[in-house]
């Protein structure tokens, strides 16, 4: 019972890392997404072209190699990034190319008759965007958001190569130092805990997004 | 109801021409609106009318031709005879005293009954909200849906949005009023609250241009009746006069078909 206890402990510590990881690059890739899809839809050809090849260069190669680039590559050509820093980096950028995309869709699923509207009322393309048309998105991205949110919450068990001690890596140190399977299951427990909190909140959300469509 | 109306011209288009690719859809218009006139625009689809409704406000870009609006200009021909327009800053300015009326009503589905007819004048105009929702509330009673304040769009039958995308173009207080086929995409049954709202407008001498299928609308509410057909103007003249008695051949034969 004792060392059950120890085990919990020290994964609570690792779960830690994965929450910090989870979190900092949510809070910049929604924003950065939402940038990029901005650019990805801009009339002037070059934006829109380099955010084009952007999300195809991050959603082309894996998350696991963008990570060993700028952790083993940036450094050879005198990039010296913390592992923290490292990490979050390769994140944001890669979680940020997939939300560019759910939101290029969002915003292009609102009719043209809401931009007209808009309009004809005198609002500016601004204003138009912040009040009338990305409200509305947010509805319809919440459920491809909430997919790649909860995709997050696992991939951050990459960060294992870059030696971070998170949730699965501590489970992993544990399992192999006394052969005892537990950490495991206890891992996929914290997983699963939170993915079903993340799960409740999207739920909450989408329903309050949604009220007025009922 | 002739001589209610003064002879301030609100809106003036001359010789506009308009084409998508090849197909020329407006083919040298002119069109006079004056102060107070309800002028109705009927014609066949394909003839231009919701287009030459759309040019005004800039939901299209014409490419050729001036277009006046209380004598300013939104946009003229330059010396290679095409259309410039006036900067953005300058056509919303312009465009300020205008309002429009859709088809597919375009209420803003996130917001209430309320907030559809408060964000204009609050963002836009910024004006104070407190200010505003007295003239709202009047507004929604005016059209009867007082009690759907606090709905959301998506809770009101098509002709109750029609009704409340009309108190939000009247909400800007403009002093001409477009509208682009207002019961076209309304159940028969539904059309009538629309007409009155409409009529009552027109009874007040709102300077209104009114695209439209509704024959006996366009007969008893309009003073003018313009008929459209191929990117032209076919006829016009008073609204009594051009639909009971048809000068034209075209005009003669969209009537039979449209009675």
């Amino acid at each position: 019972m004792d060392s059950l206890l120890h085990t919990v402990v020290l994964m609570l510590e690792g779960t830690q890392v994965t929450l910090q990881i989870f979190f900092i690059t949510l809070i910049f890739s929604l924003p950065l997404g939402l940038l990029a899809a901005f650019g990805r839809l801009s009339s002037l050809k070059l934006v829109s072209r380099f955010m084009e090849f952007y999300i195809w260069l991050m959603r082309g190669t894996p998350l696991m190699l963008q990570l060993l680039f700028v952790y083993f590559a940036l450094p050879m050509v005198g990039i010296m990034l913390p592992d923290l820093v490292a990490a979050l980096l390769a994140f944001t950028l890669n979680y940020a190319a997939y939300f560019a995309e759910i939101f290029r869709a969002g915003i292009q699923s609102i009719s043209r008759g809401q931009y007209e509207a808009a309009k004809t009322l005198g609002m500016t393309h601004k204003q138009t965007m912040r009040r009338i048309i990305i409200p509305q998105m947010i509805r319809y991205v919440l459920p491809p958001v909430s997919n790649e949110t909860i995709n997050l919450v696992k991939d951050t068990s990459l960060i294992y190569i870059l030696a971070m001690n998170d949730l699965l890596r501590v489970a992993r140190t544990i399992v192999q130092r006394e052969f005892d399977m537990t950490p495991f299951v206890v891992a996929a427990v914290f997983y699963l805990i939170m993915t079903a909190v993340l799960t409740w909140g999207f739920k909450k959300l989408e329903a309050y997004y949604g009220k007025y469509d009922q | 109801m002739e001589n209610m109306t003064n002879n301030q011209v609100m809106l003036r288009l001359t010789q506009i021409h308009k084409k998508f690719d090849e197909l020329e859809v407006l083919r040298g218009i002119d069109l006079d609106l004056k102060k107070g006139e309800t002028k109705a625009i009927i014609g066949p689809s394909g003839s231009g009318k919701s287009t030459l409704l759309r040019c005004i406000n800039r939901l299209e870009i014409i490419d050729s031709g001036k277009i006046e609006i209380k004598g300013r200009a939104l946009a003229q021909n330059n010396s290679e005879n095409v259309a410039e327009y006036v900067s953005e800053k300058e056509a919303r300015d312009i465009l300020s005293c205008t309002g429009m009326v859709f088809q597919q009503f375009n209420l803003f589905p996130h917001m209430t009954v309320m907030q559809n007819l408060l964000e204009a004048p609050v963002q836009v105009q910024k004006r104070k909200k407190e200010e505003v929702i007295p003239e709202a509330e009047e507004l929604l009673r005016k059209v009867g849906l007082f009690e759907k304040r606090d709905n959301y769009p998506s809770r009101l039958s098509g002709g109750q949005q029609q009704r409340v995308a009309i108190a939000r173009a009247l909400c800007m207080k403009p002093d001409i009023m477009l509208f682009d086929e207002p019961t076209s995409a309304l159940d028969p049954e539904l059309t009538g609250e629309v007409l009155k709202t409409m009529r009552e407008l027109a009874a007040e001498h709102m300077t209104m241009l009114v695209v439209t299928h509704e024959m006996a609308f366009a007969r008893e509410a309009a003073n003018q009746v313009v008929f459209m057909a191929d990117g032209v103007i076919v006829e016009q003249g008073p609204a009594q006069q051009v639909i009971d008695h048809p000068q034209e051949e075209r005009t003669q034969a969209f009537l039979k078909n449209m009675l």
